[in-house]
């Protein structure tokens, strides 16, 4: 199923995740940590489904148990010691409570960016910087029709090069170096010559004509308008909280927060939404959908 | 309205001796729709890049070219690229981006329209192509016919007034060819766009055409509606006749004071007409004079299965079959039924998961180069450029031979005798990307020639062919064939099967349907063959060559006049 929110303006999606990435290095704070890490976990699931939760036990999981034991192991700072290890060196709260925490941001960082990728095609990719520098956008789009092409035509040149016995799969360590070499100035030689047709239908088509546009098929409509406005106002608060020190932890020598308050709990609300609106605006298009769909 | 005039055009390109266009005179109307043909290297794609300034080639050229009443040189390029859309040979050379929906807007942003324009115009051409459906899909993923029509659907969005075409359906199979040239004719026809396109595939497209335009040598030899056109050439004996269509040919060489037939249906009844007062020729009794096959076996498929991944499908399918030594086999069928991929797996590049294959009574497993001396297979790709890794035609040669324990003197004889056989000597200083489709073909198979192979190979090897690179082809292929060569050859070019070759196989979901002698092949089938027997199979269901009909109406008038 297409995932609602990758539908909206790439703009959107790429100021989300950076707004989201940026916040989960930066804030170390633990219940900031565990909402972003959960709720990265459950939409790199709702994204990918079965291949994301096995990906999360299988690799994340072990990640995040390694890191978290690695770090008292080698940082012994802190002031509540609990106990001390054969070698002499204490084991401290501070720093298994820090490794911990480090652990669980670099695995939602590394969950945001799978939904980043999921989220963020190439289109959408080239978009963004062609706003920025229109060449740019072309000669991506270019990259990206050249490298599959030439990589079929290497496997195409191979092919016929070990129908004539000269593959580099072929004869002895020397030989297949040079066979490869060859396979390789065929490839350059082949490059270059169709290249001259491609020139040729840039040209004739007006291409280095002064005033080039860049088409793109995305709208920014009313209902992107309405989720940047959500955004900016969410990022807004948590930006005004970080300012007053309500999201940032104390680990060394001893751990030190701001105390839980209304403001606080107004901030936490505010990162939470952030962080679960993909989830939302997926969940909320999903009943909307099914009451649509029972009406009929 | 005149589009083009074109007077007294010369053109030479720079240090060569002879003219490529010699006095070129002619005035294009408004909503024609021109067929220019001519040998391989007549000038054709020469003239056609006349008529956009951006792709002229450098050279010296006199005369001039008009486009509107207006000078070409004088006309500006943003006009030039709107108004004049130009469509390449090859569908792949001409993408330029990674998504269909950006390839269709390129010409437009190079143009500078806004959005929405662009978006209303992208829509437009999509919906009149049928590209919705594909439209958001990345380029490496259609086929060949899909990109060539997305290269012209990408030139229609600029609304061109005049398209030009050079041989744009030369890389595709038989069946997305039509579709395009339909498309081609749907343009002319529905939205009054000129055309003018250079093709060799003239049997489908002369029934659309308005005029067709001959060029010999950079020279207009005959210029008029297809069928006088065609009649010029027969009276002074032109090679090109060769490639017009069947009906036409057959009438030329019965000579009957009837009106000239062009499609297979007019034909049909051109033949009705002129059979009206003769007794028809009766069907021989087909002596089968194939040369009978030896008994040993060369190629033997038992039980095969093939798929290229684990959970992927099944490309090959219980594919069992034989050919015998000294064999010239056709493999024909439609697109993606697994011919090539039986070729790879003849040639040992794919294995099957199922099922043995034997060469000459041997299994033969892991493919090694030692095992090409061993079968002696020879295999000529498709594309044959991908063989060519020197300067010249002649290293390259000498290249293949670079690993034997051989003397100079018995090399050069080696080469010699190839180079004889494949008539290269006038092009061995050239480099071998410089040839003509026609030329690399035969200088690849002279590479292939020099394994000295038991059994050959061939992918398509008329693809891209005008008819009479094709001619030589067929006859070249026939004399390795005599020479007791096995010959195992995939094809889409069913004429050329029947002309040529010995034995033909019905190819279809991944397995051989059917396989008998060319001529009984191909008078068994009711579609599936040639355009000659598909106009004389309700009176010949025999007669299967432009040849053989011709035979038969001749004996038919002879036993009239009994």
């Amino acid at each position: 199923m297409r995932d609602s929110f990758s539908t909206y303006h790439p703009l959107i999606n790429f100021v989300y995740f950076v707004a989201v990435i940026t916040c989960n290095m930066v804030f170390m704070h633990p219940i900031f940590q565990v909402i972003a890490l959960l709720s990265a976990g459950s939409y790199s699931i709702l994204l990918k489904g079965g291949k994301a939760v096995r990906f999360q036990l299988l690799f994340m999981l072990p990640l995040l148990l390694l890191m978290a034991t690695v770090n008292p192991l080698f940082n012994h700072a802190g002031v509540t010691i609990l106990f001390y290890l054969d070698n002499g060196n204490p084991i401290t709260l501070e720093s298994i409570l820090y490794g911990i925490a480090a652990a669980c941001m670099y695995v939602t960082v590394i969950l945001w960016f799978s939904c980043y990728n999921a989220v963020m095609t190439s289109d959408k990719f080239i978009y963004i910087f062609g706003k920025i520098l229109p060449a740019l956008s072309l000669i991506f789009s270019m990259v990206l029709r050249f490298v599959p092409r030439y990589a079929a035509q290497i496997k195409v040149i191979s092919h016929a090069q070990k129908s004539i016995g000269r593959d580099v799969s072929q004869g002895n360590i020397v030989r297949r170096a040079r066979n490869g070499m060859r396979i390789l100035s065929i490839m350059m030689s082949w490059a270059l010559e169709n290249a001259i047709e491609t020139a040729d239908s840039m040209k004739s088509r007006g291409y280095g004509l002064p005033g080039r546009t860049s088409f793109s098929t995305y709208r920014f409509d009313r209902r992107d308008t309405i989720v940047f406005l959500i955004m900016l106002g969410l990022m807004a608060v948590i930006g005004a909280a970080a300012f007053m020190g309500q999201n940032s932890i104390r680990f060394f020598p001893s751990i030190r927060i701001q105390p839980m308050s209304m403001v606080s709990i107004m901030v936490y609300i505010a990162y939470g939404f952030l962080c679960v609106l993909p989830v939302v605006i997926r969940l909320v298009e999903d009943i909307k959908w099914k009451f649509i769909a029972s009406k009929i | 309205m005149e589009i083009y005039r074109i007077k007294n055009l010369s053109f030479t390109f720079p240090l060569a001796e002879r003219e490529a266009l010699s006095n070129i005179d002619l005035t294009i109307q408004g909503g024609q729709f021109i067929t220019i043909c001519g040998k391989s290297g007549c000038g054709k794609s020469t003239l056609l890049r006349q008529l956009k300034s951006i792709l002229t080639p450098h050279g010296q050229s006199q005369g001039e070219v008009l486009f509107h009443g207006q000078s070409l040189r004088d006309v500006d390029q943003r006009t030039q690229a709107a108004e004049i859309g130009f469509v390449l040979q090859d569908p792949d050379n001409q993408i330029v981006t990674d998504k269909v929906w950006h390839e269709l807007a390129f010409g437009l942003e190079s143009l500078g329209y806004d959005q929405q324009t662009i978006r209303l115009r992208v829509a437009e051409m999509a919906s009149f192509f049928g590209i919705q459906n594909w439209f958001h899909k990345p380029v490496t993923e259609l086929s060949g016919g899909q990109k060539q029509l997305l290269n012209l659907a990408s030139i229609m969005a600029m609304n061109p007034s005049v398209l030009i075409l050079d041989e744009p359906t030369s890389q595709l199979d038989p069946i997305a060819a039509v579709d395009f040239l339909e498309t081609i004719s749907k343009i002319n026809r529905e939205l009054g766009t000129t055309i003018i396109m250079t093709e060799h595939r003239l049997e489908e497209v002369l029934t659309v055409s308005d005029r067709l335009i001959v060029l010999d040598q950079g020279k207009v030899i005959a210029d008029d509606s297809p069928a006088k056109a065609g009649e010029i050439l027969h009276t002074i004996q032109h090679p090109m006749f060769a490639s017009m269509p069947s009906p036409m040919q057959i009438h030329a060489g019965v000579g009957s004071g009837l009106d000239c037939p062009m499609t297979v249906k007019e034909g049909r009844q051109w033949l009705n007409v002129y059979l009206e007062d003769k007794a028809a020729a009766q069907t021989k009794v087909t002596t089968q004079s194939l040369t009978t096959p030896s008994s040993s076996v060369a190629i033997q498929f038992k039980d095969v299965w093939f798929k290229h991944e684990r959970g992927g499908p099944d490309i090959i399918k219980d594919l069992s079959f034989e050919v015998s030594e000294g064999a010239f086999y056709c493999i024909v069928g439609g697109n993606g039924t697994g011919k090539t991929t039986t070729l790879s797996l003849i040639s040992g590049i794919l294995q099957p998961y199922r099922g043995k294959i034997m060469i000459h009574g041997q299994k033969h497993t892991k493919w090694n180069s030692k095992h090409i001396t061993a079968h002696q297979l020879g295999v000529l790709p498709q594309n044959p450029a991908s063989l060519f890794v020197k300067k010249t035609v002649e290293l390259d040669l000498y290249e293949m031979l670079s690993d034997h324990p051989l003397s100079k003197e018995e090399k050069q004889q080696k080469v010699d005798s190839v180079v004889k056989l494949t008539e290269l000597e006038h092009l061995l200083a050239m480099h071998p990307y410089d040839l003509s489709g026609g030329e690399q073909q035969r200088a690849a198979l002279a590479k292939v020639l020099l394994l000295e192979p038991k059994i050959l190979l061939l992918d398509e090897p008329t693809k891209g062919l005008d008819g009479f690179f094709k001619q030589k082809l067929g006859l070249f292929l026939r004399k390795l064939h005599h020479q007791g060569v096995t010959i195992v050859m995939v094809s889409h070019d069913v004429e050329f099967c029947a002309k040529y070759g010995g034995e033909c196989a019905m190819f279809f979901d991944g397995s051989v349907i059917a396989s008998h002698p060319a001529e009984q092949f191909f008078a068994g089938n009711s579609f599936y063959t040639t355009a000659a027997n598909r106009m004389a199979r309700h009176i010949w269901r025999d007669a299967v060559t432009i040849e053989g009909v011709i035979e038969r109406c001749q004996t038919s008038t002879s036993l009239s006049r009994v």
